[in-house]
């Protein structure tokens, strides 16, 4: 079973032709505050100036937009979070395809991939390799309520501000539950 | 259909005092802004039937500079004084403060101002700074939005600028005023949502008030209105506001109609 891993593992190191080793290939984002369709056209029409979306699929009585994103950009989520923010409403949930190549989560939840720093919540000690499907957690990822019922579990500063020192340097750190 | 449609409106518009409505009001603004970097074209006319018949246009921009911050600019074209001529115009702001998300609902508190300048004479305590008066007002909103239904509150305080040449002689003059009111509006149509181009059918009641802090004389209007929003960015508006309580001599808008159509342009500002 290992060796089969390992095969894996190194087999999809050999194939892959993207240069990211981790990847956000689809999003789910549930926008709060709207019903109307005049509001949900606003809300696309935002998040379509993001250069990195190639789709925005609406389902209006939901107020949910399935994006898909251009293969070869990567893709910033809290980009996606001010354009829903300027179009006068918030994310109620974010929940992002994530494909990762072989990405360590160590013991303290952490993994990091091109550059990106991710605090797993309720996983640890693992290796990610293909797609996850994860929740961004994070403050305006979630609702107000939400956010401070998580922050009076998790208990940590990073997760107040989203932003942490990681190898002596203050980084942006996303949240994820999976 | 299209009787049980009426009906239905009719019931509405009469259940009202606890209103019913999406929030794009005809007689007063919401809480909530445009889309950051939109820009909105109004076109409004207002048929006031007060004894004869005036019409007033009022064409108006409407820009949002960021998510909390926008504005109002306003020209008026009237014929209250015989012929058809530009009368003033205005610039309003809004600045949305407080917002509170979630699903499918929302609440925002917002603060605006208004600037005005209008050539009419003045003859009645009333001020309107939408055509007839020249002053300033300040004021606050609030906006609920609970599924279909949205509600909003506002008070704001007026002032006029005094202007003796403009002042007819022997008549009341318009120096302060406290404006009030209440609004509701349903999202009647569509019951469910296939894509945006469906038009949406909005029923509105709004209650509207005002008082002269100094004379204690104070109107109170209901106003009753209809829109539909065409392709999710079109918006035409048809809505008539009619005096149930107290009076000033000589006011404005009394018994007026009101016909606009909205075009919005979602960013384009950069």
């Amino acid at each position: 079973m290992k060796t089969l891993k390992y095969f894996i593992i190194i087999s999809a190191m050999f194939i892959s032709g993207s240069a990211f080793a981790q990847k956000i290939t689809k999003a789910e984002v549930q926008v709060n505050g709207l019903t109307c369709s005049m509001c949900s056209k606003a809300t696309e029409t935002s998040l379509q100036t993001l250069g990195f979306i190639d789709s925005v699929t609406p389902d209006l009585n939901r107020n949910v937009f399935v994006l898909s994103f251009k293969a070869d950009q990567q893709v910033d989520i809290d980009q996606i979070r001010d354009k829903v923010e300027d179009a006068g409403f918030s994310i109620g949930t974010l929940s992002a395809t994530m494909t990762f190549k072989n990405t360590l989560i160590n013991e303290n939840g952490i993994a990091q991939a091109d550059g990106k720093v991710y605090q797993f919540v309720n996983t640890k000690n693992t290796t990610l390799d293909g797609p996850v499907t994860a929740q961004v957690i994070d403050k305006d990822f979630i609702s107000s309520s939400a956010f401070k019922k998580k922050a009076a579990v998790l208990k940590s500063p990073v997760y107040l501000t989203g932003k942490g020192m990681i190898e002596g340097k203050e980084q942006r750190v996303y949240h994820l539950s999976i | 259909m299209r009787y049980t449609l009426l009906t239905a409106v009719s019931i509405l518009l009469m259940s009202c005092l606890h209103s019913y409505g999406q929030e794009l009001f005809v007689f007063t603004e919401p809480a909530s802004n445009m889309p950051a970097r939109a820009i909105g074209v109004r076109l409004t006319n207002e048929g006031i039937l007060n004894g004869g018949s005036m019409n007033r246009t009022v064409p108006e921009l409407m820009l949002s500079f960021n998510k909390k911050l926008m504005t109002h600019v306003q020209g008026f074209f009237s014929d209250m004084d015989g012929k058809y001529r530009l009368e003033g115009g205005s610039v309003y702001a809004k600045y949305r403060f407080l917002s509170i998300d979630g699903s499918q609902q929302h609440l925002r508190l917002a603060a605006y101002g208004r600037l005005s300048t209008s050539k009419r004479p003045t003859y009645s305590e009333d001020i309107n700074l939408e055509g007839d008066n020249s002053g300033a007002q300040a004021g606050l909103v609030l906006t609920q939005l609970l599924h279909k239904l949205a509600l909003s509150g506002n008070l704001a305080y007026s002032k006029a600028f005094v202007n003796e040449d403009r002042q007819l002689t022997g008549m009341p003059q318009p120096d302060q005023l406290i404006s009030y009111s209440l609004a509701s509006g349903y999202l009647l149509l569509p019951v469910v949502y296939k894509n945006y181009n469906q038009p949406n059918f909005n029923v509105y009641f709004e209650v509207l008030g005002r008082t002269n802090p100094a004379s204690g004389k104070s109107y109170l209007d209901f106003a009753p209105a209809i829109q539909t929003i065409i392709n999710s960015r079109t918006r035409i508006d048809l809505g008539y506001r009619f005096q149930v309580a107290g009076d000033i001599p000589g006011r404005y808008n009394k018994n007026m109609y009101v016909i606009r159509a909205e075009f919005n342009f979602f960013n384009v500002l950069k």
